[in-house]
């Protein structure tokens, strides 16, 4: 659906992108992430054909983005990061604006722009000059402009920044509601959002990929160490003890409910039976174990991870 | 063709919804009045030439005024790049940037000609003679707008805009009074670039191939130069 191979792009002497190649096939949401001025949205812009990349190729649905460019526009609904709003149109002659330049045929114009009003609940306002609207519902007008000639790929720059909890939970629904046979390419600072919404992360630092997986397998195996959360019965000094006798255990926090009831969080390399074997030494030592669950790593945690060992 | 037609449409109402339509509307057709009537008081005479050298006159202050914001304000607020990621070619989107500006343009000539009929009414004025007088300003317009839009094209900044759109239309317009300094092929030059030399004769009502020319040449070459000042991504 999307291949890009050793996309590089420069302004001027500044290196923006190098070798940047992927593949995303059809019906994936890709999460694209990075600190700021990693290279996200020049990345966006080139597979969307704004700007051309300095080497490199790239093609969508199977046209190359320069050769083919109309082509690729016709097939990409795109978000940019401010949403791209006319402020003194109203939100109807807007999505007429864009479903005209987007070769929507005349006949179709009305039931298209009555369906995305619908999808992104935007009925109420459509009478209404842009320039009044809250930034929520702004928003909400820009991704109806991307979907409004049934694109086969999204590329949403942002689609949450600047908004309250409430509507970055309707503009993550309705995006999540939108994905049906469609690829989705997005990017975002917010860390949790990709967890909910993509199923595949690429890690993109001053412009290279660091990491391109599955989000699944990202999680389970980039950290070196698994995290245990331990409730623990016993003297505090057994207990401490204890777990200071385990090879390789590294104790981060130990906080006490009570005199003889305490909650540790443990670090230790992950093999095959090492919860048993915890809980084995923990009994041994004359502690009785009241919990022990595993504290899954955040994405936040790999990400940091990753960005910081790339700076090393 | 249709997406020239949509963008054109598109610009031409935008106008209407800003203020900025209706001050340049008062102001022109305020300022043709007073003349209008003071020339005819005049002169006595049933012709719009030196109307039309008054509209001339106002046209190179106003005409950036209209044009500074086509491609600087989409460049602003970031729908530059929802237009070019559209399936819309750069030609389509020029034009149609220009044809709405060339419309606006057009309406304040159209508001004009009431001039033509109150002097129908009270003489018998030479009616091919202002036709091409009309046609020159319009031709003289287009070429301004032409140039607008290109000043526009650069810059995120109006102002910037509408200030270099300025420095080349005085060059135009202002240069012919400069000529008697110059000599040889240099005061020839000046001659053939002054917007003067060319307007005179249709003012007059007389169509001269090589005015035409200079007039369609120039607009055309304007817009060639901002289709490749849009394609020019360093520049974004």
């Amino acid at each position: 659906m999307i291949t890009t191979g050793k996309v590089t792009k420069y302004f001027g002497n500044t290196e923006a992108l190098k070798n940047i190649s992927f593949e995303i096939n059809q019906g994936e949401i890709v999460g694209f992430l990075g600190p700021n001025g990693a290279g996200k949205t020049t990345l966006m812009r080139i597979l969307t054909c704004y700007l051309p990349p300095t080497s490199g190729k790239a093609s969508v649905c199977g046209y190359d983005i320069i050769k083919n460019s109309l082509r690729v526009r016709k097939n990409v609904g795109y978000l940019p990061e401010t949403p791209p709003l006319y402020p003194n149109m109203t939100v109807y002659e807007y999505l007429k604006f864009a479903a005209q330049l987007k070769d929507i045929p005349t006949q179709q114009i009305r039931i298209h722009i009555d369906r995305v009003l619908e999808e992104c609940h935007l009925t109420k306002v459509q009478r209404k000059t842009i320039q009044t609207l809250s930034k929520g519902y702004k928003q909400r007008v820009g991704i109806a402009q991307a979907i409004i000639h049934n694109p086969a790929v999204l590329i949403l720059d942002e689609p949450t920044s600047g908004l309250d909890p409430v509507q970055i939970l309707q503009v993550r629904n309705l995006i999540k509601g939108l994905e049906q046979k469609r690829t989705v390419i997005l990017s975002t600072h917010i860390l949790s959002e990709i967890e909910q919404m993509a199923q595949r992360v690429i890690i993109i630092k001053s412009g290279r990929i660091i990491t391109d997986r599955l989000l699944k397998d990202l999680l389970t195996s980039s950290l070196e160490k698994e995290k245990y959360i331990l409730r623990i019965q016993g003297q505090r000094q057994t207990v401490e003890k204890a777990l200071q006798a385990i090879e390789n255990l590294s104790l981060i926090n130990f906080c006490s409910e009570s005199l003889i009831l305490h909650q540790v969080e443990v670090e230790i390399p992950p093999t095959k039976g090492i919860k048993n074997f915890l809980i084995k030494n923990i009994l041994q030592s004359g502690c009785q174990m009241e919990e022990i669950r595993a504290s899954k790593p955040s994405l936040e945690e790999v990400f940091l991870k990753l960005i910081s060992e790339e700076e090393r | 063709m249709r997406k020239i037609l949509v963008i054109a449409i598109k610009e031409l109402s935008s106008y209407f919804k800003s203020p900025i339509a209706y001050i340049v509307l008062t102001i022109t057709i305020t300022v043709f009045n007073i003349f209008f009537f003071m020339i005819i008081e005049q002169n006595r005479e049933a012709t719009l030439r030196d109307v039309f050298k008054v509209m001339e006159f106002m046209f190179v202050f106003i005409i950036p005024i209209l044009t500074m914001k086509i491609l600087s304000e989409e460049k602003l607020i970031g729908t530059m790049e929802f237009l070019m990621t559209t399936p819309t070619s750069n030609t389509a989107i020029v034009l149609g940037k220009y044809g709405g500006s060339l419309l606006f343009f057009t309406i304040i000539l159209l508001i004009s000609s009431v001039y033509y009929f109150i002097l129908e009414y009270f003489a018998h004025p030479d009616r091919m003679a202002i036709l091409v007088g009309y046609l020159g300003i319009w031709l003289e317009g287009a070429f301004f707008i032409a140039v607008g839009l290109f000043t526009s094209s650069w810059t995120r900044n109006q102002i910037v805009a509408a200030m270099s759109s300025y420095v080349i239309l005085f060059l135009c317009y202002f240069s012919i009074s400069f000529i008697k300094y110059f000599s040889g092929l240099l005061q020839e030059v000046i001659h053939y670039v002054s917007v003067w030399s060319h307007t005179e004769r249709l003012f007059a009502g007389l169509i001269v191939t090589s005015d035409l020319v200079y007039f369609l040449s120039g607009a055309f070459f304007f817009i060639l130069l901002t289709r490749l000042s849009i394609e020019n991504r360093l520049w974004r």
